[in-house]
């Protein structure tokens, strides 16, 4: 009888998961109770035994795919065995039921309602059951909030209103819009309504018709505080650009190095870490422009821009000099998730020195940011692709990347910023000179 | 002196009042009748020549022992036989029963069931009178044992101070259930406290037409006058128990027998008939059209329907607004 | 509209009533000379004299009696009880004979009479000067029961009372007779038992207060307005007939409900309405009913003592916000 391999849900509050490595291979043996595979959540990374002994028949999903949790990733059986029943029983089964609560976020706008219960009894105000029932509330999965766990009315309604529906942005796109939010499909995980929906949903209302003029999204909050920064810190620094192409064949190789000795390292942390080891060679970029004068700073906390619902927030790594790749790369991940979740906290995204921007993932070559003020500088890191490039005066492919530097010119020059420039490009090409 | 006319009227509301109650407990014996009765013979004398002087104007309240008062006030045998049966055609649709008997258009202001219950209720009757200023008088039937109720001497007191028409008469049956007179009042002749509320008193031999009749004549007389009210003791027997049922155990078969002998109908029937104011084959006429019209009454209440449960939250309130404008 | 005493407003109810039918007679203890030591009936001997406006003395069962026995006699008395708590005394012939007789007599007798007088707290009159005992009256049926807060519901229910051919129990509240509010001059102005009056909207929780708690219950609901919590609160008026209806129709919009009350608590109109509430709206109820009233304790003398035993505004405030769960 083969057995499925299952992601497992690890944490309490983990939804998917990401395979890191398989430990062995398709059609090899393996032991009940041994290592099968490692797995990486937001929170950790865990290393799972097999459920079962016998011959990993399939592996059904790869390293660096994320998988909801209880989906299907490997079966184990007898050689010859036909699993291919339990390939069609893949899709989407509803999570485990769960016997511990789990906590509630303090956050109003952020509570995360979990599976509750398993054959406990359920505690529900007559008037919350009826509400539940009226709107087709698994009631099960509500957290309570009257004494001793009891399901109140106003759980019901926020459940209704919070996990189901939209998000807060698209809720105030819908009433900015007259959009009747209930009746929107969602498309955001676990079927949320997000901004998109709403904007796609009114231009299809408006299509062909003479009456409208356009959709209007607020202008308020944070867009208003990016847009004053931005013509803010336009009107204040002298900024110019520097372009540089970078050839990252031994950025990748050394990425495979990492990967091989089970480390997770992104291309992302290694130009974070070549830009902090260049700041620390050209410091005029990592300094800060005061009454007093220029302020080259000593420590460099590293922002890396991250896109949110609403804008664009940019968390900092504080004293990333000092860290480890991989340390950045643990330090980034964790910032950007809860940048997405609206977590940081203002000591977490305040007080940065140099700003990195990734927008390679659009497919950009290349981009200009706007300097990040107070900071005197912000990189603008395009896509790595193929390209034909002459080396040694042949054609060789090699996987290029474009690097654009702002740089204030009433604090740096044109020459000291190339400089900088020219050195992150150098130790993104000949990576051995970090150590 | 009482006419002839109206000696006769006694004479069948005492034998109407006698085939009643034995026909009450005759029913009751053969379990047609539900709860208890309270029967009134041996009493008859007082009830008949009481409401011989009263027009349907006049009220009455009545006691648990009420029968003989209610065909007295309002002649209407057949609906009180079915009210003790429990009927729909009874006086009270069924809902009162033997000691609920009323009969508002004929001035029967109701049995009460509450010793003493009845007394300030015959008080309002004459309230009623004199704010109207008719007539009209009230008359309050309760028993010896009631005389000792609060309610009594409160009744006597208020119709007493605002000079009301209204009677007392108590009939004095020596029980209150098994309780003898002089073990609980005060007094030998209940008549006496007529005085503590300043107003006449009479005590009378209950079982004798004229005596009853000559002390009745008087408080009507006063009352319509606006002296106020009359006390009237009628010294009587109840020839059965309290109830049936009662095992009598608080008095001898001898004392029954004795009164018995002195029965009311009887003598009235001996005064009749040396007096020439009737013969016997009249009287017997009578008697037998009393048992008759009881008889009649008593297939009418058994052939009466049942009342409709599903009324039976009816009347709890009178549903439309009343009263002026 | 004219503005009035709550005492005033019965006063002129009654006397308007009575000029239009002489079958109306009022009497009761001190009630003639002296106007009635509440002064509800001040002047009434004046103008209708000795007969229609009568002293008596001191014997409730007896003069309830005469009351009741002049009423199935076809007159419309009004007897005032100098305090509800004497009302024991005339027990047994507002609960036997009274509530009774129209049904025991099969629906062939009226008795179009009215017992009025005031109850409850406010002169530190002692336990037997001071008891609020309405709810004796709800369980025996045959008396219809109103309870007025204001001056105009004085009005209003009082002359609806007297128009009622049945038998109703009146009860004023002695800390309400000073209280000033405004009364419509039309002097047929009568308010329909069993109509219960929503005098403030809410949302979040139903409050049903009886006299002189209908006050502290919309002082309750100030405070916890500004908290956030909206209530609803409804006197009822009348609780025979009860209007159920507008308060459950109040709890299926709030999902909550707190009944306040100045008698005890237990097995008082609030025991009844909650059940009543739960029964026919159990599935809309987000908390159980909470019910205030007195506590199973006879009304001490001592102010204190007796603010002890009695529910305050801050009782009400903290039963409304246990529904919330807060």
């Amino acid at each position: 009888m083969a057995n499925r391999v299952i992601m497992p849900k690890q944490g309490l509050q983990m939804t998917e998961g990401t395979i890191i490595k398989w430990f062995i291979e398709e059609g090899s043996e393996v032991k009940e109770g041994t290592p099968l595979f490692e797995m990486e959540t937001d929170k950790l990374t865990i290393q799972i035994d097999a459920p079962a002994s016998g011959k990993l028949l399939k592996i059904v999903r790869q390293e660096d795919e994320t998988v909801p949790i209880t989906e299907l990733i490997a079966i184990i059986g007898e050689e010859g065995e036909d699993f291919s029943n339990l390939l069609n029983k893949n899709e989407h089964q509803s999570a485990p039921e769960q016997t511990d609560v789990p906590k509630v976020a303090k956050d109003e706008n952020q509570k995360i309602f979990e599976v509750v219960t398993n054959s406990k009894r359920i505690f529900i105000s007559p008037r919350a059951k009826m509400i539940a029932q009226q709107n087709g509330v698994d009631f099960s999965k509500v957290l309570g909030t009257g004494q001793q766990g009891y399901i109140i009315e106003k759980d019901i309604k926020n459940y209704i209103e919070y996990s189901a529906k939209g998000t807060p942005l698209a809720k105030k796109l819908a009433s900015m819009n007259d959009v009747e939010i209930n009746q929107l499909q969602g498309s955001g995980s676990r079927n949320k309504i997000v901004k998109e929906d709403i904007l796609k949903y009114v231009a299809e209302k408006n299509r062909g018709t003479t009456d409208s003029e356009g959709v209007i999204i607020p202008f308020a909050g944070m867009r208003k505080i990016i847009s004053e920064r931005m013509v803010e810190s336009l009107h204040t620094a002298a900024q110019a650009t520097h372009h540089i192409k970078v050839d990252m064949s031994e950025a990748s190789s050394l990425k495979a190095s990492f990967k091989k000795a089970d480390k997770r390292v992104s291309y992302n942390d290694i130009i974070a870490f070549s830009v902090c080891r260049s700041l620390i060679d050209y410091p005029i970029m990592n300094s800060e422009l005061t009454e007093q004068g220029i302020l080259l700073k000593d420590y460099v906390n590293l922002g890396i821009a991250v896109a949110v619902e609403n804008g664009l927030i940019v968390p900092v790594i504080k004293d990333a000099e000092l860290m480890t790749i991989e340390e950045i790369g643990i330090m980034t991940r964790e910032l950007a998730t809860k940048a997405k979740n609206g977590q940081l906290k203002p000591d977490e995204y305040k007080g940065g020195s140099f700003t990195i921007s990734n927008l390679g993932m659009f497919g950009l070559d290349a981009f200009t940011a706007i300097i990040n003020r107070p900071e005197s500088g912000i990189l603008a890191v395009g896509k790595i692709e193929k390209a034909s490039v002459v080396i040694h005066d042949e054609i060789v492919i090699r996987p290029m990347m474009v690097l654009t530097l702002t740089y204030d010119h009433r604090v740096v020059d044109g020459a000291p910023a190339a400089q900088f420039l020219a050195a992150v490009k150098k130790y993104l090409e000949q990576p051995y000179l970090l150590l | 002196m009482i006419k002839k006319e109206r000696l006769i009227w006694i004479y069948t509301k005492m034998n109407e009042i006698r085939k009643f109650e034995e026909k009450a407990w005759k029913l009751f014996e053969e379990n047609k009748l539900r709860g208890s009765v309270h029967l009134y013979i041996g009493e008859e004398a007082i009830a008949a020549t009481v409401c011989s002087l009263l027009t349907d104007a006049d009220y009455i309240t009545s006691t648990h022992r009420g029968h003989g008062h209610g065909i007295a006030k309002s002649g209407d045998i057949k609906s009180a036989m079915a009210e003790l049966m429990g009927k729909e055609t009874g006086f009270c649709k069924g809902r009162g029963g033997s000691m609920h008997i009323a009969d508002l258009e004929k001035g029967n202001l109701g049995a009460n069931a509450i010793v003493g219950g009845g007394i300030p209720i015959a008080v309002g009757g004459a309230l009623a009178a004199q704010l109207k200023g008719t007539d009209q008088v009230s008359v309050s039937f309760f028993g010896d044992g009631a005389s000792n109720q609060g309610t009594f001497h409160e009744s006597l007191n208020l119709a007493s101070v605002w000079k009301l028409p209204a009677i007392f008469i108590c009939e004095n049956n020596q029980f209150a259930i098994s309780v003898p007179v002089a073990q609980s009042t005060s007094v030998k002749d209940i008549s006496v406290r007529s005085k503590g509320y300043d107003m006449p008193g009479y005590t009378v031999d209950g079982n004798d037409v004229l005596a009853i009749n000559e002390a009745m004549e008087k408080a009507i007389k006063r009352a319509k006058k606006g002296g106020g009210p009359t006390l009237i003791e009628c010294k009587t027997y109840r020839w059965k128990g309290h109830w049936t049922g009662d095992p009598e155990i608080y008095r001898s078969r001898e004392e029954v027998a004795e009164w018995i002998e002195k029965c009311p109908i009887k003598r009235l029937r001996k005064h009749m008939i040396d007096e020439k104011i009737a013969s016997a084959k009249e009287l017997d006429a009578i008697e037998a059209k009393a048992q008759a019209d009881v008889d009649e009454a008593t297939q009418f209440a058994l052939n009466s329907p049942e009342p409709d449960t599903a009324k039976v939250m009816d009347d709890v309130f009178f549903e439309e607004l009343g009263g002026a404008v | 509209m004219s503005k009035k005493t709550y005492a005033m407003a019965i006063r002129d109810c009654i006397a308007e009533e009575m000029r239009k039918d002489s079958n109306i007679f009022i009497m009761g203890e001190d009630i003639a000379e002296q106007g009635g030591i509440f002064s509800c009936t001040r002047g009434l001997l004046e103008e209708f004299g000795p007969e229609l406006v009568r002293n008596t003395p001191i014997s409730e069962n007896s003069f309830v009696g005469a009351g009741i026995g002049a009423a199935c006699a076809g007159l419309r008395p009004i007897v005032e009880l100098m305090y509800m708590d004497f009302v024991y005394v005339a027990m047994d012939q507002l609960l036997n004979q009274a509530a009774k007789i129209r049904y025991m007599f099969g629906g062939k007798a009226k008795v179009p009479l009215v017992i009025r007088g005031q109850q409850g707290i406010g002169r530190g009159n002692a336990g037997q000067h001071s008891q609020s005992v309405e709810a004796l009256f709800m369980h025996i049926p045959g008396l219809k029961v109103a309870l007025p807060s204001t001056p105009a519901d004085a009005a209003g229910l009082l002359r609806t009372a007297i128009r009622d051919d049945n038998p109703v129990m009146f009860f004023e509240h002695k800390a309400l007779y000073a209280t000033k509010g405004e009364v419509p001059d039309d002097e047929d102005f009568a308010i329909p038992f069993g109509q219960a009056n929503v005098i403030k909207q809410g949302t979040d929780a139903t409050i049903v207060a009886t006299l002189y708690y209908v006050d502290k219950a919309l002082k309750a609901a100030e405070i916890l307005e500004k908290e956030g919590i909206s209530c609803e609160v409804i006197d009822p008026r009348t609780i025979v007939p009860l209007d159920i209806d507008t308060i459950i129709g109040s709890v299926e919009k709030t999902g909550r409900l707190i009944i306040v009350h100045e008698a005890h608590k237990t097995g008082g109109v609030g025991a009844e309405i909650a059940s009543q509430v739960t029964e026919n709206a159990f599935m809309y109820l987000d908390a159980p009913p909470q019910r205030l009233g007195a506590k199973q304790c006879t009304l001490p003398f001592n102010l204190g003592l007796e603010n002890a035993v009695i529910p305050q505004i801050e009782d009400i405030v903290k039963a409304v916000k246990k529904t919330t769960y807060k």
